[in-house]
């Protein structure tokens, strides 16, 4: 345990740790940390995908795993708090000072007495780029989804669904993708790609309407994505023509 | 309408009454969570797993001190009632989730072939 703290005052559940290496979806240097109201300094945020990492300059922070938060915001109501900043609330307890005369901005000491009910911890991370907070919320939301309820009781996830086991058997690896859905596709289009895939939509949609005077216009609504990255327009199309196409994955 | 694009997610949710969830984009719905918390705001996302995302929030915690929260996501865990607005109508939103989920795995064929023809096709 290490007892200094930049913040002034020990916070015992502070450690000396090196950041993380290793899948950081996002990194926030010059953020400040606040524990119910109290600050526990400036330093660095690391998204990371098996963690929330906080790391103060001098090199002591701490961590929070995802399946400990209860949830994560961006804040911008400066009647709640005076400055804009990512809320994190977790089911966890942690360890402060027990001085009360600091001024807290909505009277969370009144949840120190709660420890009946489910333990709550309240985390501010307060960028100097406010900028980033939308950066910082969705590679957040991004993390929190890699790491589903394991104690899921309630729900019967033992999908056997006809489609899970064909894919899983198709695929030969399960959930990692092989093939790009669209929107991923078409981020890794060099130009010369994405003018080639636009030219060939064309043809398509030409030689299809020209023959057949198609009423439908491809719109977006029009498109459905598909995980095999094949783009299907789903306005009516010509029977018999493509009936003997084969798919190919 | 969207459809997640994960096999085990379209799975998962097309046996559960997340599906319901999912067909709340874009409604203004309330969400109570397990710390008795509630938080009201536009859905965006909601997947198989419960995480709900919403933005434009007014969240009372569980104290009832009210602030406006410009985007939340809760975790699955944590969500205890998801209010279904009252201009939802169920069982048609229900309908239109599973036909988006039917339509992204049956493409291509495999003996189900494609159902939708034009009425006028040939004049």
């Amino acid at each position: 345990m290490v007892e200094e703290g930049g913040g002034g005052g020990a916070m015992s559940f502070l450690k000396r740790f090196p950041p993380p290496a290793e899948g950081v979806r996002h990194q926030q240097p010059d953020t400040e940390a606040v524990l119910a109201g109290r600050t526990l300094g400036a330093g660095t945020l690391y998204i990371a995908e098996s963690r929330l990492s906080w790391l103060e300059n001098s090199g002591v922070g701490f961590s929070l795993d995802y399946p400990t938060i209860s949830l994560h915001a961006v804040s911008r109501d400066l009647n709640a708090y005076p400055w804009e900043h990512l809320y994190v609330m977790v089911n966890a307890k942690f360890e402060e000072e027990e001085s009360k005369e600091a001024p807290m901005a909505e009277g969370e000491e009144e949840e120190d007495s709660d420890d009946d009910v489910e333990p709550i911890a309240e985390f501010r991370f307060v960028p100097s780029d406010k900028s980033a907070l939308e950066a910082m919320f969705s590679a957040m939301c991004e993390c929190q989804a890699l790491h589903p309820d394991p104690d899921d009781e309630d729900s019967d996830n033992d999908y056997e669904g006809e489609e899970y086991d064909v894919e899983a058997h198709e695929l030969e690896q399960g959930d990692i993708p092989t093939f790009y859905t669209y929107e991923e596709g078409l981020s890794h289009l060099t130009a010369e790609g994405q003018a080639t895939l636009e030219r060939l939509e064309g043809m398509l949609a030409q030689s299809v309407s020209s023959q057949y005077n198609m009423a439908g216009v491809r719109t977006e609504d029009s498109i459905r994505e598909f995980e095999d990255g094949m783009e299907v327009d789903i306005a009516p199309v010509v029977a018999g023509q493509f009936e003997d196409a084969e798919v190919d994955h | 309408m969207e459809v997640s694009h994960s096999v085990k997610e379209r799975t998962i949710a097309e046996n559960s009454l997340v599906i319901l969830l999912q067909g709340l984009h874009g409604h203004i719905t309330t969400v109570d969570l397990r710390d008795e918390s509630t938080a009201t705001g536009r859905v965006t996302n909601v997947d198989a797993f419960m995480n709900v995302r919403l933005v434009e929030v007014t969240f009372t915690d569980r104290q009832g001190t009210v602030s406006r929260l410009d985007e939340l996501f809760v975790t699955g865990r944590n969500v205890r009632y998801v209010h279904i607005p009252d201009e939802v109508d169920i069982r048609a939103t229900i309908e239109r989730q599973l036909q988006a989920i039917h339509r992204v795995r049956y493409f291509g064929g495999r003996d189900k072939g494609r159902k939708e023809f034009p009425r006028a096709k040939h004049k």
